[in-house]
C-alpha cells in the first residue's frame, strides 16, 4: 500500500520546525558552536601549517588542494551537528526510557523518524564554514566552474554525506544491543578526523583500511578530487557505488536490530 | 585509615564489575583512542617531520606512546555527572558519609582497568605489523611515564571537575567542556609533537595546563629527552591550583542544589 | 467479529544468568548461563468491538508484555495475535493508524514546546489535515478540559495536565483500538478521576475499544466491566469484576446495633452469626439473600444502625493472587 508521500515531507517540515523552536530557547548554544567552529578550523590549519613545515606537498597535493579536503571535512562536520548528531545520538535514549516504542507505533518508516526527527541549526556555522572554505580554496587552486563539473561535484558530495550518515546510523543502532554506545559514534568522529588530509597523505596501509574498510577516501577527498576537476571516472562510479551499498546496508541493519528488539525487550 | 582502605577497596571492586557489564562499550571507546595513530600516519609522509629534526622512528615511539596516554587519561565525569544530577541520583549519594566525587573516580579507575587488555591487544596487533614502531621503554622511563600518567589524570579529572560544578548552575556545562576540548586537541600533542611547533606557539603551549596531559608524559615512556622535574613541577602546580577551586565550587554547587529542592 | 482476538498467545525470554560481585561478572563472562523465564502462557481470549476491558495481576504478572504484544511491539513466541484484522507484529502502517498505546510512565510530547506543536507533528504523521486535526484538537481539549496548557511548554504542565496532553496526542487520529499502560500512574486522585471519566466518555462517544492495565483498583473498577487476571503468565479469570468479586466472597457482612438487648437464638435463620456484643451484632448474609433478610431485620428488631459492607476488591483478589486459583 503506497504511503501519500506529501506525508513525509510534511513531516519533515513539522520536525525541523519544532526542532527550530525549542532549540532556539537555547541560545547559548550559537555563542559556543561558533566558538568551536573557529576553534576548530584554527586548530586543523595549524596543525596543517604543521604537517607542511618548509615543503610544498603533502601525499602530492598543494597547499591550496589540502585547503579543499579541509572545506570539505568541515562541511560534513556541519552536517554532523546539525543532523547525525542530533538524531541518531538519541536513538539510545529512545531504548533507554522505553519511547523507541512511540516511534515504532508510528505510521512512518521508523529510520527515517529516527534519523530526521531534530534538526540543530547550531551546525549552520560549520556548514557555512566549510562551504565558505571549499569556494576560497578551490579558487586559489584554480579550479573551473563549468556546469557539469559543479553537478558531479554536488553529486559526489551528496554521496559522501550519504555514506557519513550510514556509518553514523549503523553504529547509533548499536545501542538496541549496547545500551552504553554513544562510544561508538565517538570512534566514528575520532576515525573520520583523518579525512581532514586527503588520502594520499597516509602509508600504504592506513590508505587501503581508508578506501576499502572505513570510506574516509570517499568522504572528503573523493569530492574534493571532484572539486578540483580531477576525478577519475571509477573514483566517481566506486563512491556512488560505496554510497548506495551503505544505505541499502543500514536500511537492511536497521530491520534486522529491530527484529533483535521486538523479539528481545521486555 | 583502615576504614578509607576498605571504601576504596569495595568501591573498586563493584565498579570494576559494573564496568566489566560494558566492556563491548569500553573495547568500542579503547578504539575511539585511535587518533595518535592516525596522526602518527598523515605524520610520516609530511614534510613538516623533518622540518623538525624527528626522525620516522622517533614519531612512531611519541604517537604510540601518546596512544597509550590517551586511552588512560580519558575522563567522562561531566556526561554521568550531569545524568546524576537531572535524575535526582546525587541525591541518596549526597546522604551518604562519602564524598560522592570518591565514586565517580573510583569508576574511572574501574573503566580504565577494563581498559588493558584492549589497549593491550592493539599494542599486540600493531607490534605485529610494524615491530619497528614499537620499543619497550627502559625501566626508569616506564616507572616515570607511569607517574605521569598518573598525575595527568588527576589533572584532566580536577579541570573537568571544575567544568561538571557548572552543572549546578548552567544547562550548558557539558558544551563548555566540549570547547575545552578544542585547545586539548590541538595543543596537549595529540595531533602534533610539541617539537613541531613554532617557538612562540611552543611556549604559548607550555603555558597552559594541556601539554602536560599527554606531551610529557608521551614523551617520558617515549624515552624522549625531556625535563621531567620541571615537567612534574608544572603539574603538581596546576592540580595545586585546581583542587581547591573544584572544592569551594564541589560546596556551593551542593548548596545550590539542596536549595533548588531537587 | 471481535476486534482482538488472541490465541494460545506465548511469549519466553531468555536471560542472563550472573551471580553479584566480582566473582560472578568474571564467571559470566568466562561461561555464560541462560534460562529462559517465561512471560506470557498460553493466554487466549476476545474482545468486540466498544468494549472497555481491564488487566489485572501483580507486578511481573506479564500484563504489559501481552499489552506490547498486542501493538506489536514484542513479538510472540508462539501462538497468535489479531488486532482490527492485522497481525500486530508486522506493524503496518495503516494498522498503525488505528491504535494508540498510552504508558504513564513514558512521554511522547516535546519537552521544550507547548503540547500544540507536538499535536501539528502527529497531525502531519499521521496525515490528518490541518483543518481536520484543528477540530479534533478542540473537541478532545473541550473533553479533556485543557485550555491555555496547550499553548504552554510541556516542561511547566503539572503531571496531570502532562497526562491529559499525552492522551489527546495520542488519540488525535482517532485509533479504534486504545492500549492504556498504567494510565493514571503517579496521578494525584482528582486527576486520576478525570482521565477515568474521560476515557469513559471517550469510549462512549466514539466507540472505541480501550484495553488498560493499572494499579489502582479504582481505575478498574469504575471503568472495567470486564476484567482479564492475569498471574505468572497464565490468564486464569476472564469476565466481570461483579461476578469475581461475589464468587471469591459471596458474603456480605451486616453490624447491625440495636435499642435492646437481643439472644443468640433470634437471630437463626439470618445468615451467620458471627458476633453479639451487648446492643452490637454482626452477622454474616449471602450476597442473593441480602435485601430480603435486611428488610426483616429491620422489621424485627429495633435497630438504630445498619451497615453493610464489603471486604475491599484489592484485599480479594490480593488473597487469590497468593491462592494462585480462583476457587
Amino acid at each position: 500500500m503506497p504511503m501519500p508521500r506529501n506525508r513525509y515531507w510534511r513531516s519533515l517540515g513539522r520536525f525541523w520546525a519544532t526542532s527550530l523552536a525549542a532549540e532556539l530557547e537555547y541560545q547559548a548554544n550559537m555563542a559556543i558552536e561558533l566558538l568551536a567552529v573557529v576553534g576548530n578550523l584554527a586548530g586543523s590549519l595549524f596543525v596543517l601549517a604543521l604537517l607542511y613545515g618548509r615543503s610544498s606537498r603533502l601525499g602530492g597535493w598543494s597547499w591550496d588542494e589540502a585547503l579543499v579536503v579541509l572545506g570539505v571535512y568541515t562541511l560534513l562536520d556541519g552536517l554532523t551537528s546539525a543532523v547525525l548528531q542530533p538524531n541518531l545520538s538519541k536513538i539510545v535514549s529512545h531504548v533507554q526510557n522505553g519511547t523507541l516504542d512511540f516511534v515504532l507505533l508510528k505510521p512512518i518508516d521508523s529510520q527515517f523518524w529516527i534519523s530526521t526527527r531534530s534538526f540543530s541549526p547550531w551546525g549552520l556555522p560549520g556548514l557555512v564554514a566549510g562551504a565558505g572554505l571549499i569556494l576560497w580554496a578551490a579558487n586559489q587552486a584554480g579550479a573551473s566552474w563549468q556546469a557539469s563539473h559543479v553537478a558531479l561535484t554536488a553529486l559526489l558530495l551528496a554521496s559522501s554525506a550519504v555514506i557519513l550518515y550510514s556509518l553514523w546510523f549503523l553504529l547509533a543502532a548499536l545501542s538496541i544491543w549496547f545500551v552504553k554506545v554513544w562510544n561508538a559514534t565517538e570512534v566514528l568522529r575520532y576515525v573520520l578526523v583523518a579525512g581532514r588530509y586527503p588520502v594520499s597523505a597516509y602509508p600504504v596501509g592506513l590508505r587501503t583500511l581508508f578506501t576499502l574498510v572505513l570510506p574516509v577516501a570517499f568522504l572528503t577527498t573523493v569530492p574534493a578530487e571532484a572539486i578540483l576537476g580531477r576525478v577519475s571516472a571509477s573514483w566517481a562510479l566506486a563512491s556512488l557505488g560505496v554510497a548506495a551499498a551503505a544505505l541499502g546496508l543500514s536500511r537492511w541493519f536497521w530491520q534486522y536490530a529491530l527484529r533483535y528488539y521486538t523479539s528481545a525487550s521486555s | 585509615m583502615r576504614r578509607a582502605l576498605r571504601i576504596a577497596r569495595v568501591l573498586l571492586a563493584t565498579q570494576y564489575a559494573y564496568m566489566l557489564e560494558y566492556r563491548a562499550e569500553i573495547a568500542l571507546w579503547a578504539l575511539s583512542g585511535v587518533l595518535p595513530l592516525i596522526m602518527l600516519g598523515v605524520w610520516q609522509g609530511a614534510g613538516g617531520a623533518v622540518a623538525a629534526g624527528l626522525s620516522p622512528q622517533q614519531l612512531s615511539h611519541y604517537f604510540i606512546a601518546a596512544f597509550v596516554v590517551r586511552q588512560f587519561t580519558v575522563v567522562w565525569l561531566i556526561h554521568v555527572f550531569e545524568e546524576d544530577a537531572l535524575q535526582g541520583k546525587l541525591s541518596p549519594y549526597l546522604l551518604q558519609p562519602l564524598q560522592p566525587l570518591w565514586r565517580y573516580l573510583a569508576a574511572h579507575i574501574a573503566e580504565q582497568a577494563t581498559r588493558i587488555p584492549f589497549v593491550a591487544l592493539m599494542l599486540a596487533v600493531l607490534a605485529l605489523l610494524q615491530p619497528t614502531d614499537l620499543a619497550l621503554p627502559s625501566a626508569g622511563a616506564l616507572l616515570l611515564g607511569l607517574l605521569a600518567i598518573g598525575a595527568a589524570f588527576a589533572l584532566r579529572f580536577l579541570l573537568q571537575t571544575v567544568v561538571t560544578m557548572l552543572c549546578f548552575w548552567s544547562e550548558r556545562a557539558a558544551a563548555l567542556d566540549r570547547l575545552l576540548l578544542i585547545p586539548y586537541l590541538f595543543l596537549s600533542g595529540l595531533v602534533a609533537p610539541l617539537d613541531t611547533f613554532p617557538a612562540p606557539m611552543k611556549s604559548f603551549a607550555l603555558a597552559t595546563p594541556f601539554p602536560y596531559m599527554l606531551s610529557f608524559p608521551a614523551q617520558l615512556l617515549a624515552g624522549m629527552p625531556v625535563n621531567a622535574a620541571a615537567g612534574f613541577g608544572a603539574l603538581a602546580a596546576w592540580i595545586a591550583l585546581l583542587a581547591p577551586i573544584a572544592w569551594l565550587l564541589w560546596r556551593a554547587g551542593v548548596r545550590r542544589y539542596g536549595a533548588m529542592g531537587a | 467479529m471481535p476486534i482482538v482476538s488472541v490465541d494460545e498467545l506465548s511469549r519466553t525470554y531468555r536471560v542472563a544468568d550472573r551471580q553479584p560481585g566480582l566473582r560472578g561478572s568474571v564467571q559470566h563472562l568466562l561461561r555464560r548461563r541462560h534460562r529462559d523465564v517465561v512471560a506470557v502462557q498460553g493466554v487466549s481470549f476476545a474482545v468486540e468491538p466498544g468494549e472497555i476491558v481491564g488487566f489485572l495481576g501483580p507486578n511481573g504478572a506479564g500484563k504489559t508484555t501481552t499489552l506490547k504484544m498486542l501493538t506489536g511491539l514484542i513479538h510472540p513466541s508462539s501462538g497468535s495475535v489479531q488486532v482490527a484484522g492485522w497481525v500486530p507484529a508486522r506493524r503496518q502502517p495503516r494498522f498503525l493508524e488505528q491504535i494508540t498505546l498510552v504508558m504513564g510512565n513514558k512521554q511522547q510530547l516535546i519537552w521544550d514546546l507547548p503540547p500544540l506543536d507536538s499535536f501539528r507533528v502527529n497531525a502531519a504523521v499521521y496525515g490528518i489535515d490541518d483543518s481536520e486535526a484543528k477540530r479534533r484538537i478542540h473537541e478532545l481539549a473541550d473533553m479533556l478540559e485543557l485550555g491555555d496548557e496547550l499553548t504552554r511548554p510541556v516542561r511547566k504542565l503539572s503531571l496531570g495536565q502532562r497526562m491529559k496532553a499525552e492522551l489527546l496526542a495520542a488519540l488525535l487520529h482517532r485509533p479504534a483500538v486504545l492500549f492504556l499502560d498504567e494510565p493514571t500512574l503517579g496521578l494525584d486522585v482528582n486527576a486520576q478521576a478525570r482521565v477515568r471519566d474521560f476515557l469513559a466518555d471517550y469510549n462512549r462517544r466514539y466507540g472505541a475499544t480501550v484495553l488498560l492495565t493499572s494499579h489502582y483498583m479504582g481505575d478498574i473498577t469504575a471503568l472495567c466491566p470486564r476484567v482479564l487476571l492475569i498471574h505468572q503468565g497464565r490468564l486464569f479469570y476472564d469476565g466481570s469484576l461483579e461476578e469475581l468479586t461475589t464468587s471469591l466472597a459471596p458474603q456480605r457482612e451486616v453490624r447491625l446495633e440495636l435499642r435492646h438487648l437481643a439472644n443468640a437464638e433470634e437471630f437463626q435463620g439470618y445468615g451467620e452469626l458471627e458476633s453479639l456484643q451487648g446492643h452490637q451484632v454482626r452477622l454474616l448474609i449471602p450476597r442473593e439473600q441480602l435485601t430480603q433478610q435486611v428488610g426483616e431485620l429491620l422489621s424485627r428488631f429495633d435497630v438504630l444502625d445498619l451497615e453493610v459492607s464489603d471486604p475491599p476488591v484489592e484485599e480479594l483478589i490480593g488473597r487469590l493472587f497468593r491462592q494462585g486459583s480462583v476457587a
